[in-house]
């Protein structure tokens, strides 16, 4: 591909048709719209699939039906319908569906101001849906990273069997940035389904940190997919020696693959005593603050999360240990930095907040590293 | 259909459609039940559900259809466990949104029979709009909806179909809301294919399902039922033999319905069973795949 | 075939003369059965019976079996069948 200039929005279209995404089901709303019609576009032109439905709700629905029937589903939203699509969400993790969710975060609460920028959904993101589950949740910086974190969504979801949230924000989703996309025929959708019908196949099966891989329904298992709590062959079941290891086999599935799973970008300056940490449109900020901070000849590292959820607990902990102080620009009120907290402490955290629609300033960040 | 049959059902001419000569040779049935899966089932002695059941997998055998070819997609209640029992392709959902499911399996595999299966509360309350829209893009799927006119699984709440004054554990009083005519609604939604029935008349359900899956287009088939352990037992309505007989004597093909006068018409209180519209519409999956075509085709 | 059903509870064959007897074969089975007496209440030559007190139906009337399929088609457990006899 040529280098064209390119919105955040439509890299996401263009990251689902490279990954193989056919089916795409979603509302409109302010700022992800950009997305579905992108996509409406597009799709049949692949022989893909989209369809408006009559809300969040039936849009996160659908993509789990289409994803059962086979296809790579992705919906797109913001706050407010984020927050609708929670139930489903949960019965995708349940029933360790994948599917790609995005969410180009606008300022909440509420219906807030829908074409200002937030980063007010990460804990949502994590815990928006009811019960222990586990997510992966993560966050580009730039137009090309909105591209590349789709692909690597729909890679992850399938391998994982698991929802991903593509965790994205107004600046980002609204930027244009001149990119050269890659070839897409060199970009390999994820296969891990089961597509033929070959022995015996346990839906759920309960190995420790196994993801048993999906039957498409039709293939010729005629199984039963539930969002109760279900034996290995997918049946709902009370007893407590087969919900006891499907919890411990789904909340560890991730934990026991996280080199693959964390993604972040470390810039880091031997002897560095302070760390600039963060995600998403206040990256960019960060690496503002990060420049003029070291053309003043100040030391300091600069780490930047792609993957915000599962947490880089273990590279936050290191991090901590070679530096004095964290400083964590984010636009909310210290969401991200409250798991920066739990790792070192909150004594070398340094939250810079702004839950206005306003992006953090670079000058609030060196204030931050001084004071 | 022997007229003996006939009157044993309650059916007129026509009404009914026996089950093929086989059928009842134990082997058929069980051929339709999953062989990993316990019985007796989990609903009370003398559900209506059952019988619904019963009908479902009758209609799918009468149309041939192979086992892998069907997915049932449920919500969430009584009626919504009939999928578990049954040797298809099954997706137990989330409370209300069995058609938003559906419709994403049924446009990702145009060509398997997906059939909804929801009672009164899951289609019409929560799954209220789902129901309109499905019907108004007439998409491929055939919502089975179970009315036993009560929220049964969680203990008896009044749904959107319960009668008024009838009481409920949440309509102490007795209830003040007027309830949906759920066939009014499916027809002015869009849907093709709109048919109500009772258990009673359970050769006639078999019949409107049998038609339904067979549509393509969006199909709705009423199964009225009752719920003698909730709703039975808080307006006193017997056992649940006796609330059976009552749809019997409380129902009217639409036949006799049609040759009532004006008046008697308007105050008619008893069920109208019948097939309300059949018609030929673009169906939703269709209609999308002539726009893949249009577009790969260079179209706009 | 499921291992769940029990033995049938089949009544023991009746001689058939010709054009009279029964028409169809009641077949129960009886670990399906819920005891709604549905098929009892609602059989139009009264076959079935069932005592208070007892689990599941029994075949008394044999002979008077019409094959109208009233009970397997009602039985909400699929726990009775009738066979068509010639």
């Amino acid at each position: 591909m040529t280098i064209k200039l390119m919105q955040g929005n439509e890299a996401i279209g263009w990251g689902a048709i490279a990954a193989g995404c056919r089916f795409y089901a979603g509302y409109p709303i302010t700022p992800s719209t950009e997305v579905a019609e992108i996509l409406s576009r597009e799709l049949p032109k692949v022989g893909g699939k989209f369809i408006q439905m009559e809300d969040e709700i039936a849009s996160m629905a659908a993509i789990i039906g289409a994803s059962v029937g086979g296809l790579k589903s992705m919906t797109a939203t913001s706050g407010p319908g984020f927050s609708l699509m929670q139930e489903n969400i949960g019965y995708a993790a349940m029933a360790e569906i994948p599917c790609v969710v995005v969410d180009v975060q606008r300022l909440g609460p509420s219906t807030g101001q829908p074409t200002a920028a937030s980063q007010g959904d990460v804990m949502q993101a994590r815990w928006g849906t009811h019960g222990d589950h586990p997510i992966i949740a993560l966050a580009p910086t730039s137009v090309r990273q909105s591209f590349d974190l789709t692909v690597r969504a729909f890679e992850l979801s399938e391998k994982y069997r698991t929802p991903v949230i593509l965790l994205t924000d107004e600046i980002v989703g609204h930027m244009r940035e001149p990119v050269e996309l890659p070839d897409f025929a060199t970009i390999h959708p994820a296969e891990y389904r089961v597509t033929k019908k070959d022995g015996e196949y346990i839906p759920f099966r309960n190995e420790p940190g196994d993801v048993p891989p999906l039957a498409n329904f039709g293939v010729g298992y005629r199984y039963h997919i539930t969002g109760l709590f279900h034996d290995p062959q997918g049946f709902s079941t009370q007893r407590l020696d087969e919900i006891d290891p499907w919890i411990e086999r789904v909340n560890t599935k991730l934990e026991k693959h996280l080199d693959e799973i964390i993604g972040l970008e470390e810039d880091l300056q031997p002897g560095a005593k302070t760390a600039i940490l963060s995600y998403g449109a206040s990256a960019r900020t960060a690496r503002h603050a990060m420049k003029l901070a070291r053309a003043c000849g100040q030391k300091v590292d600069l780490v930047t999360l792609l993957t915000v959820w599962p947490f880089p607990e273990a590279q936050v902990e290191a991090l901590g240990e070679r530096v004095d102080r964290i400083v964590v620009p984010e636009m909310n009120l210290g969401q991200l930095a409250y798991e920066v907290e739990r790792m070192v402490g909150r004594k070398k955290v340094r939250r810079v907040t702004r839950a206005n629609g306003e992006m953090v300033t670079p000058q609030m960040v060196l204030d931050a590293m001084e004071n | 259909m022997d007229d003996h049959i006939l009157e044993a059902h309650g059916l007129e001419l026509d009404e009914g459609q026996l089950p093929p000569e086989n059928w009842f040779e134990r082997s058929e049935t069980l051929q339709k039940l999953r062989k990993n899966k316990k019985f007796p089932t989990i609903w009370c002695s003398g559900c209506g559900i059952g019988v619904v059941m019963g009908a479902l997998i009758r209609a799918i055998d009468h149309l041939g259809l192979k086992n892998d070819d069907v997915a049932l997609v449920a919500g969430i209640g009584c009626t919504a466990r009939m999928p578990i029992y049954l040797d298809f392709n099954t997706l137990h959902t989330t409370h209300g949104r069995a058609l938003a499911f559906a419709t994403g399996l049924k446009i990702a595999r145009p060509d398997m029979k997906v059939i909804a299966i929801m009672g009164d509360g899951d289609a019409l309350a929560i799954g209220g709009n789902h129901f309109i829209h499905a019907a108004r893009r007439n998409i491929g799927i055939t919502a089975l909806v179970v009315n036993n006119a009560i929220y049964g699984m969680t203990g008896g709440q009044y749904s959107p179909t319960t009668p008024l004054n009838g009481r409920a554990t949440t309509a102490p009083y007795g209830n003040i809301e007027p309830p949906f005519p759920v066939c009014d609604l499916a027809v002015a939604a869009g849907a093709s294919y709109v048919a109500r029935s009772t258990v009673y008349h359970a050769l006639e359900l078999d019949k409107f399902l049998s038609e339904a899956i067979a549509k393509d287009g969006f199909s709705v088939v009423e199964a009225v039922s009752y719920c003698h352990t909730t709703y039975g037992r808080l307006n006193k309505l017997g056992t649940a033999a006796d609330m059976m007989r009552a749809l019997k004597d409380t129902s009217i093909s639409q036949t006799a319905y049609n040759n009532l006068s004006p008046e008697a018409k308007a105050a008619n209180t008893k069920i109208v069973r019948g097939n309300f519209v059949n018609i030929d519409r673009p169906q939703y999956t269709t209609a999308y795949g002539n726009l893949i075509t249009r577009v790969q085709g260079g179209g706009k | 075939m499921p291992e769940i059903a029990s033995q049938p509870v089949v009544p023991a064959p009746t001689p058939v003369p010709a054009k009279k007897g029964p028409r169809g074969q009641v077949i129960l089975y009886a670990t399906w059965c819920k005891g709604c007496r549905i098929c009892v209440e609602f059989c139009p030559p009264k076959v079935l019976a069932m005592d208070p007190g007892e689990d599941h139906p029994r075949v008394v009337l044999p002979d008077k079996c019409t094959a109208c399929h009233f009970c397997d088609t009602h039985c909400p457990d699929l726990a009775i069948v009738v066979k068509k006899l010639d």
